[in-house]
């Protein structure tokens, strides 16, 4: 068991040593990608220690008044959600540096992404409501500049609108928390919320105070109708849109709405209220909302931001439905949609840096032309659209089983959701790869025509997603049952 | 007869990808592999007419492949996916010319087929929640006890489910997909798409309905009558699309939507004179549905002509093509004693059986004018290619009948047509102990 000291250290290892970057100011490229690796590896072994032998407790850093601190602890939903981020960061690192490699100010970028990464651990490892909501604004600040990072007019407009929801999803999530604290709740996160210390709130106030964080930090996990950040923000470097807004960013808002739900409210002062109805309809509607409008749309990054939209949902459907296998269906898809989403964005990516081209339409013949990229987009699009065995079909089965047993109107609402939005996923997907593998006879190659598979530090991350998807398709049922071990006590 | 299950991955508790060859299965898996064959040596010869070989080929023998697979399966899931990936692994063949057609004809095939399968996949979803285990039991494996009190829900769910894979064996609505994909693939691609993939989503049906959710859970409700209905309508507008389609492989795919439904409604009327009926057909379209298809494929070869209208004469420059022709159009109208005769007489003995009002009637009636259609489809191009009376033969080249073995596999089918239609009595013997394995 490691000592509670660590989790602080992990935290901050990574926000000291990136803004020591700009500080040192690499004028090398190796020497700051040889630094920034390992600040980050670093910190995923940190991390991986703190979460295979969790220290007992909460660690406040520090206190702001008697009731109030920035406290964190180890358990098990920030373990899950933790694993995500630590996997992912150092490849996605790696992805960065050749991608970034002809842009400008990559010190600053670097600095910035990095922060960003013990922001997001600050997140899941928050012990409390205060902490998570300073680290949920932090994380806004501190990506805001990634998003404007290309100084375009629509990098700015994309900013401006970042700012503007995540401010106002800022000021709802407060109102929301203070509402919650004034009339009982308890700032400190403990499995089965309000349950645990069998606290009542009048249910006119419940409703209200989860509402408010619901579109708050649900701001962040792009729901409906606080989702249009998302898609502008496609202009930013892919490497920003595929770990930022694929999985720090998104997943976090997820993650939120998983922690406040089961460890400050609970599942039984919650469950068949029309605040969760409320809430889980409009989940149900950003499922088909994402869906539809990632089939209409021809910019290849902004498609893929709508369908993360819609997956969103799908785990927000699957929290909402307050049963134990609702929850473990969530946030399966949690895991397995970071994975299968930062591929596609990948793949956007590698298809941009070699070609130039962003439009869906301009695809046709890259099966052959990029053979090793494209393999990796047909097997993540493959597993997205929910073809068995690939994880996307094994989470998408554990969000149908967990609604079946749920039962009730909005849980077969959410199916049928659920599945209209896999046939969308299955034109919107396929449609790039007949076009990528089989286009039309004379066809002209449009875009950069050197254009081939990327180096080394794009193909390493794209083919570790790949077969990541494939295992954790085959191995979905461990998973799956480690999930619900970690989220047991959550239920009282 | 019931084999050993082969379990190839555990998913999860009730989830595994698993195999096993019970007489069903079997029986499926070796028809498709007789016309993968056929077709495929006819394939051989025919693709001096195309470019991208090495493509179709491998495209060609992964569908047979996943076929397999789902006859195969000893459950839900399994056959799930196996068809689900039958589907991709047929598109490529679709697409194969890369003309614009080609294309647009590909992306109708596959999203008609993934709507469909989606629906399946409804039914998977709904079997693992209310059953004892996913594996394919005659008579059903829904738990009655998980069952009690939500019939109605499984009902609906069924309903869609077998809608879902309809729309692979051409099930009105979602059979757009059928008249603009197999005409636009290669000839021997057609073929097989017409003559074995459609039955795919047959046998599909057949086993969620009387491996899966049971006989029972339907019997005399308004979902095997709505099944009924939109089986007897697909069988019109079929042949009735067919008479106005000018363009002959088109024409032959809008009478694969009215024959295939025809083996739908015997699937439909839940019982077992009626299923083995529908299961004769089965075998008996797929020769004659294959024999036309290359038939036509012959006469693109030699001559490149598309529509029926511009047969004329044909027979004195093919007459072996056409000979066959005419036997496949004799069989697939129903004229004894050639395959094709019997299976109708049985479905129209299990729809009398059935006892529906007013389906049991109906349904001869509708295979009776159907049969007068095909007849009506069919025998012109006959008539007119073999009498095309005075004024010219339509601008034939005098290159005379197609390549040995191109006409080779023809004949194999045309002998084929014959041998069922003799010993008609000894396949239906056989398909009416299949049938009755179906039900407990």
């Amino acid at each position: 068991m490691m000592s509670g000291a660590w989790i602080p250290i992990a935290i901050f290892l990574p926000i000291l040593g990136g803004i020591m970057i700009p500080l040192i100011g690499f004028r090398r490229p190796k020497c700051r990608e040889i630094y920034v690796f390992s600040v980050v590896f670093a910190t995923s072994l940190l991390t991986a220690g703190l979460m295979a032998a969790p220290p007992e407790g909460a660690v406040s850093v520090v206190n702001i008044t008697k009731t109030i601190d920035i406290a964190f602890y180890v358990d098990g939903l920030g373990t899950v959600f933790g694993v995500l981020v630590a996997f992912l960061w150092p490849l996605a690192t790696l992805y960065a540096f050749e991608y970034m490699a002809h842009e400008p100010r990559q010190n600053v970028f670097f600095a910035y992404y990095t922060m960003t990464y013990g922001l997001t651990l600050g997140i899941a490892f928050s012990a409390n409501l205060i902490t998570m909501y300073l680290f949920c604004e932090l994380l806004t600040l501190v990506t805001l500049p990634l998003i404007t990072h290309d100084r375009t007019k629509a990098a700015y407009v994309a900013g401006v609108k970042y700012l503007v929801y995540f401010v106002a999803g800022a000021t709802a999530a407060f109102v929301g928390i203070i509402l919650f604290f004034v009339n009982g709740g308890g700032l400190e996160f403990v499995p089965g919320g309000l349950s645990a210390g069998n606290i009542d709130i009048a249910p006119g106030i419940l409703g209200a105070s989860f509402l408010l964080m619901f579109f708050g930090f649900g701001a962040k996990a792009a729901v409906f109708p606080v989702q249009d950040w998302l898609p502008s923000a496609g202009v930013a470097p892919t490497p920003v849109t595929a770990l930022l807004h694929a999985v720090a960013v998104v997943k976090s808002g997820v993650f939120a709405i998983a922690r406040f739900t089961y460890y400050s409210f609970g599942a039984a002062s919650l469950v068949d209220t029309s605040a969760q109805k409320i809430a889980i309809s409009f989940a149900i509607f950003t499922i088909l909302y994402g869906a539809v409008m990632a089939w209409k749309e021809v910019h290849f990054k902004r498609r893929l931001a709508y369908s993360t939209i819609s997956n969103l949902s799908y785990m927000i459907f699957g929290i909402l439905l307050l049963t134990p296998a609702g929850l473990v269906a969530g946030l399966l898809h949690m895991l397995f949609h970071g994975i299968m989403k930062i591929a596609l964005f990948f793949v956007a990516g590698a298809v941009t840096c070699q070609s130039g081209l962003h439009y869906v339409t301009d695809l046709r013949g890259f099966g052959r032309r990029m053979p090793h990229t494209f393999a990796v987009f047909t097997i993540a699009s493959l597993s997205l659209m929910g073809v068995a065995p690939l994880c996307g079909f094994m989470s998408k089965w554990y969000l149908s089983q967990a609604a079946i047993a749920g039962g009730g109107i909005f849980a077969y609402l959410g199916l049928i959701a659920i599945l209209i939005a896999a046939v969308f996923a299955a034109i919107y997907l396929l449609t790039i790869v007949l076009r990528a593998y089989f286009p039309r006879k004379g066809y002209v190659a449009a875009g950069n025509p050197q254009a081939g598979d990327p180096g080394l530090y794009m193909q390493i991350p794209l083919t570790l997603f790949a077969a990541a998807v494939i295992a954790l398709g085959l191995f979905a049922w461990p998973v799956a049952e480690w999930i619900g071990r970690a989220v047991a006590g959550a239920f009282i | 007869m019931q084999g050993a299950s082969f379990v190839l991955l555990t998913l999860t508790d009730t989830l595994t990808i698993a195999f096993r060859a019970d007489a069903l299965g079997l029986s499926f898996f070796v028809l498709a592999l007789s016309m993968w064959t056929v077709a495929g040596l006819y394939a051989l010869r025919y693709k001096d007419h195309q470019e991208n070989n090495v493509r179709f080929f491998v495209f060609f023998f992964l569908t047979l492949m996943m076929l397999t697979g789902m006859s195969l399966a000893a459950n839900y899931v399994t056959m799930y996916l196996f068809f689900e990936m039958m589907t991709f692994c047929s598109v490529p063949m679709v697409v194969h010319s890369g003309t614009a057609e080609a294309v647009s004809a590909a992306k109708k095939y596959l999203f008609y087929s993934i709507f469909g399968a989606t629906l399946g996949l409804l039914g998977l979803f709904f079997v693992n929640a209310y059953s004892v285990s996913m594996d394919f039991l005659p008579g059903g494996v829904l738990d009655p006890v998980k069952v009690a009190g939500s019939e109605a829900l499984l009902q609906k769910v069924l309903f869609f489910a077998v809608m879902g894979f309809g729309a692979k064996a051409g099930l009105l609505p979602l059979h757009a997909w059928l008249p603009a994909a197999h005409p636009v693939a290669p000839s021997p691609a057609s073929a097989v798409l017409s003559g074995v993939i459609t039955k795919a989503g047959v046998f599909c049906i057949i086993r969620i309905i009387y491996y899966q959710f049971g006989p029972e859970l339907v019997r005399g409700s308004w979902v095997q009558r709505s099944w009924i209905a939109v089986a007897l309508l697909t069988i019109m507008m079929g042949s009735l699309m067919a008479l106005r389609e000018k363009r002959l492989k088109t024409r032959l795919a809008y009478s694969t939507v009215s024959q295939v439904s025809y083996i739908l409604l015997g699937v439909f009327y839940l019982n077992e004179a009626a299923l083995a009926g529908a299961l004769l057909h089965v075998l008996c379209h797929s020769v004659l549905k294959d024999g036309l298809f290359l038939s036509a494929g012959n006469i693109l070869y030699r001559t490149k002509l598309e529509n029926v209208d511009d047969l004329k004469g044909i027979g004195r420059q093919m007459p072996c093509t056409l000979g066959c022709f005419t036997l496949f159009a004799l069989g697939l109208t129903g004229i004894p004693p050639l395959a094709g005769f019997l299976s109708k007489w049985e479905l129209a003995r299990g729809a009398l059986e059935a006892d529906l009002i007013p389906y049991s009637l109906l349904g001869p009636a509708v295979l009776l004018a159907s049969a007068m259609l095909t007849a009506g489809y069919l025998f012109p191009i006959v008539l007119r290619g073999f009498f095309p009376g005075r004024g010219d033969a339509a601008g034939i080249s005098g290159q005379g009948e197609a390549p040995g073995v191109m006409v080779g596999a023809l004949g194999a089918l045309a002998a084929a047509a014959v041998f069922l239609g003799l010993f008609g009595g000894s396949a239906l013997e056989f398909f009416q102990a299949l049938a009755g394995e179906a039900f407990v």
